[in-house]
């Protein structure tokens, strides 16, 4: 239609809808003026009034029914007609509050709880990288036997950058990481998260800077040239509190003097789903920035700590870009046989890349499907409900549908009904929502325990709502449509003489049947799944890590922020080390590379145990690794079983010496002793390492996980430049931060002191607070699940027994003892909630196993859940049963039969 | 509905349309002037003109408006849109396609 068409039509229908009364009588005013024309047309022609009025009404040919043509005519009656139904479903629902306050919250908890776990599965998986056409953005990842999502070197990536014709630009960033600010000089420099990218990342993103520049391509090719920053804009904002005029101003990071020449705009906080990085620095730049200090990262082809992304090209397909991949791959391992052997590469989407990068999105589609099962529950309680309540108006609707209205028509309005109780119950859910996100941003202090910019992702967004508003719909229809069905298929004859009738047959009594067995299978289900969580965490808790957790100070230092070379790094952590050992109130102190159950993800190391017989696909096997020095074992408390540990006479110069772990040695020598025996690293032709002692296995990164092979590297045979300090106590080790602090200030002024903390706190944190978010989050479905399913199901079995109360009264009449009819009754609820149980049982054993293979360790079949909860569901429906039928076995059978 | 069984469908709103791209006019006068334009050939029900009226009206091809008529009451007077006028002329060309070809088979069969 043509926008003229509208601008006659929209006011006309706004008048119809708005105007209504005035319209209706200009209608009758234009009718009576034709009538009045045709009486007086009849009147001359010699009628008389009478008939002549009656002759004129009966060429109008029915008044009402051409006043309700033109009133189809007005094309609005689709929105009357639904206003009407909307009013007429009000005042019904008000006239039973206290059903409707119960319908909403049911609906409320369903729709609240799984809108808000949907924005975990949203913004761990499914929403768009925040740059335009995120759908064409992949990425590349090497791959090798024991990881499909390793990363790429720098010269690996020149080559893939040179070489492949699939995209529009290819870019590359290494991870986010602590970096030494200062806006002036000599000012004591504070911990912010800088990310390395290359030249094209912005350009080749479409990141338009919301001030300044992005970079230019020649910043980023000589090493060390351009010292220029792109400042995140949450920074610009705390920091500079976005003043304009910070283009061109020199900060200092790491100690070296960088020009900002730009500021992302607001819209991109990064490529990571956590973090939102403070600035952006060139990797030419990386001489500046913690990198392996083992390797040159501008020449060495394994020294992998880039994530490499690119734009494909609009007429490329994924798979083409796939086998351009593979066979750029297989060139690195044709030309460069020693460092790229086994390895290939891989091209992922963002949903790939979500998904194979990180685990836990699986919490994320745990919590969904929990929270979904609580809406289902939800749904079956009010359909019950609206069920129960629409055989109350068995009457009302057969009069409906005797006096003409259309069964469509009568469905619509009954749908109406549930619709108003799915949009409050919407509403008022997206209430929930936003409170359980809420909870989980407070726990954001607890889930991330860093000096670097992180936060929870998690947000009620436009998705989030629109979900919330799609499930609304969707449950209307759920819990309206059926009971909207069943009702209007009432027997005429039947439904007007009685109040409240079955039709013979078995067919209704069956669908609230089905209703009690789905409650009691998914509350069984729900309670299962939060039962096994919350015990198989315990489990992991009493089996204890491994070392003593208490009296531990532990604080971190990267002198890589104060460009120390490695021999100043080996000497400051020397006289760091004797100093605060000298200190009174330190039991012992030594240095990590990682902190065990801390939240820096564990270094790896390849190697080839001497002598072993490698299969013939594979050159090396990986294993997680820690550098630590002498002390270690003993500060932390971990026994060294066999063997010894390091000495100090372990030095740089003295053959190379490793400390493995008991499940290490078990691997790989399963009948004899690892003490003693060599690997090489790398690969067969590395550099030999004996293996000095075995230690026993704890605890490295979860306390769920399974054993795990883990080896010790030492520090003066290993020299890093990050490492932590843990210092062992014998008061309080939070009174140690001060003389630590003092030491370090005589050592350098300027090299700050990151993550100080008690070891406990972290470990509280980390290993007890964060699960114990998922676990109250799991038992708070399950409670919330098994309170709808107790409330629905004894509604459910109270009503199906209140029903046939007539029918009691006759049983009574006919000379049935109170005990017959009881357990008449009861026995009807029993089996459906004896076979809800069985269906609920084989749910939750197979949540079980699936829960068990993603996430635990619990191991087995969880008894007690189910000692407790079967039990508990039995007690709740012959309670409901008994109430009622208590009830009936008491009215004398002459109330009874007269009762309608 | 409201169109007569011995009118061509549709055609009611190409006679309306018609009568008032003459002039604007009330439902009562439409009615005369039908009657009076087509004798006894076309009969159109009182009843079924304010329906095909009001029908054309929320259509956009006419407004109405509410002025006194000649005998001094308030009536309601029809008139043509831009947009009626423009829907008149493609119906009647329509028409006159339609109706030159039908007439053209039954000369056909004359013949």
């Amino acid at each position: 239609m043509r926008p003229e068409h509208w601008l006659y039509i929209i006011p006309l229908r706004l008048r119809s809808l708005f105007r209504r009364r005035r319209v209706e009588q200009e209608l009758n005013e234009e009718l009576q003026f034709h009538l009045e024309h045709k009486i007086e047309e009849g009147i001359t022609k010699g009628l008389s009034p009478k008939e002549a009025r009656y002759a004129a009404m009966r060429a109008m040919d029915g008044l009402e029914q051409r006043k309700e043509q033109v009133r189809d005519t007005r094309r609005i009656h689709w929105l009357t007609d639904f206003l009407d139904d909307v009013r007429f479903a009000i005042r019904s629902l008000s006239r039973i509050p206290g059903l409707t306050v119960f319908v909403v919250i049911t609906l409320a908890l369903g729709i609240g709880m799984t809108s808000a776990t949907f924005s975990m599965v949203d913004a761990l998986i499914f929403r768009p990288y925040p740059v335009p056409h995120p759908s064409s953005v992949v990425t590349l990842v090497s791959t090798t036997h024991d990881s499909n999502f390793d990363d790429f070197s720098y010269r690996e990536y020149l080559d893939i950058r040179a070489k492949t014709k699939s995209y529009d630009g290819v870019i590359a960033y290494a991870d986010m990481q602590a970096v030494g600010f200062t806006a002036e000089p000599g000012a004591m420099p504070r911990v912010r998260g800088g990310v390395m990218v290359s030249g094209n990342y912005f350009r080749a993103l479409g990141v338009e800077p919301r001030l300044g520049r992005g970079f230019r391509e020649d910043e980023d090719q000589v090493p060390g040239r351009n010292a220029v920053a792109v400042l995140g804009p949450d920074f610009w904002n705390h920091e500079f509190a976005s003043d304009p005029s910070v283009i061109g101003r020199k900060v200092r990071l790491n100690g070296t003097e960088f020009t900002v020449i730009g500021v992302a705009p607001e819209t991109f906080p990064g490529m990571l789903i956590f973090g939102h990085p403070d600035f952006y620095m060139p990797l030419a730049m990386s001489r500046v920035f913690s990198t392996n200090l083992q390797k040159n990262f501008f020449e060495d082809r394994d020294d992998r700590e880039l994530n490499v992304k690119a734009r494909l090209k609009p007429s490329t397909t994924l798979q083409q870009a796939r086998n351009e991949l593979a066979v750029l791959a297989k060139n690195f391992e044709l030309e460069y046989p020693k460092v790229n052997h086994s390895r290939g590469a891989a091209v992922y989407t963002q949903f790939q890349t979500r998904t194979i990068e990180d685990g836990n999105w699986r919490f994320g589609v745990i919590f969904v499907t929990l929270a979904l099962a609580v809406l289902l529950v939800a749904c079956t309680n009010v359909a019950g409900l609206l069920l129960s309540r629409a055989r109350a108006r068995t009457r009302e609707i057969a009069v409906r549908l005797a006096i003409g209205a259309g069964r469509f028509r009568l469905i619509r309005l009954l749908l109406t009904e549930s619709l108003i109780l799915a949009a409050l119950g919407g509403l008022a859910g997206i209430a929930v929502g936003y409170g359980f996100v809420e909870w989980f941003h407070n726990k954001e202090s607890i889930v991330f325990m860093t000096d670097l910019p992180v936060g929870v992702p998690f947000n009620m967004d436009t998705r989030a709502l629109l979900v919330a508003l799609a499930l609304s719909a969707v449950s209307a229809l759920l819990c309206g449509l059926a009971p909207a069905l069943q009702s209007t298929r009432t027997d005429l004859v039947n439904g007007l003489k009685s109040a409240d009738v079955d039709i013979p047959g078995r067919k209704r009594l069956w669908g609230r049947s089905l209703l009690v067995v789905a409650q009691v299978s998914i509350s069984l289900m729900l309670l299962t799944a939060s039962f096994l969580m919350a015990r198989s965490f315990q489990h992991s808790l009493l089996d204890g890590t491994g070392f003593k957790k208490d009296h531990l100070l532990m604080t971190s230092f990267d002198p890589r922020l104060e460009q120390y070379s490695a021999a100043q790094t080996k000497q400051f952590y020397k006289l760091l080390a004797e100093r605060v050992r000298e200190t009174p109130g330190v039991q012992s102190a030594a240095f990590t590379q990682t902190v065990p159950l801390g939240q820096d993800s564990l270094d790896g190391v390849a190697f080839v145990p001497d002598g072993f017989q490698m299969p013939r696909d594979r050159d090396s096997f990986t294993s997680a690794m820690d550098t630590v020095d002498e002390a270690y074992f003993e500060t932390m408390g971990i026994p060294v079983l066999r063997g010894r540990g390091f000495l100090a006479s372990d030095t740089a110069d003295s053959p190379r010496v490793a400390v493995v772990n008991e499940q290490f040695a078990k691997h790989y020598w399963p009948g004899g002793d690892a003490v003693g025996k060599y690997i090489r690293l790398d690969n067969s032709a590395g550099i030999p390492v004996e293996i000095v002692g075995v230690a026993q296995t704890i605890k490295y990164q979860d306390t769920r996980e399974r054993p795990m092979d883990f080896l010790y590297m030492l520090l003066a045979q290993h020299p890093l430049s990050r490492m932590t300090l843990m210092l062992r106590s014998s008061g309080d080790p939070l009174q140690m931060v001060q003389p630590v602090k003092e030491i370090v200030q005589t050592l350098d002024a300027n090299l700050p002191m990151l993550q100080t903390r008690a070891y406990e706190d972290l470990y509280l944190n980390m290993a007890v607070k964060g699960p114990q978010i998922a676990i109250d989050l799991v038992r708070t479905m399950g409670a919330v699940g098994l309170f709808l399913a107790i409330a629905g199901l004894y509604g459910l079995v109270a009503y199906n027994v209140a029903r046939r109360t007539h029918e009691i009264g006759i049983r009574m009449a006919l000379g049935a003892a109170s005990s017959d009819v009881l357990r008449l009754v009861m026995g009807k609820g029993l089996t459906l909630v004896g076979m809800g149980t069985v269906i609920g049982l084989a749910m939750g054993f197979a949540l079980e196993q699936l829960m068990n293979s993603m996430l635990f360790n619990a191991g087995g079949v969880d008894v007690v859940a189910y000692v407790i909860v079967v039990p508990s569901l039995f007690l709740v429906t012959m309670l409901a049963a008994y109430v009622p039928a208590r009830r009936a076995s008491r009215i004398a059978p002459t109330q009874a039969l007269r009762y309608e | 509905m409201s169109k007569p069984s011995d009118l061509v469908q549709g055609t009611l709103d190409l006679l309306l349309l018609k009568i008032l791209a003459l002039q604007p006019m009330n439902g009562w006068a439409i009615s005369q002037r039908l009657k009076q334009m087509s004798g006894d050939v076309l009969q159109v029900s009182d009843g079924s003109l304010y329906p095909a009226l009001h029908k054309l009206e929320q259509e956009g091809w006419i407004t109405a408006e509410w002025k006194l008529s000649e005998n001094n009451r308030r009536a309601k007077f029809y008139s043509l849109t831009r947009l009626g006028r423009r829907h008149l002329e493609k119906e009647a060309a329509n028409w006159n396609r339609l109706s030159a070809a039908i007439s053209q088979v039954v000369r056909l069969e004359e013949a």
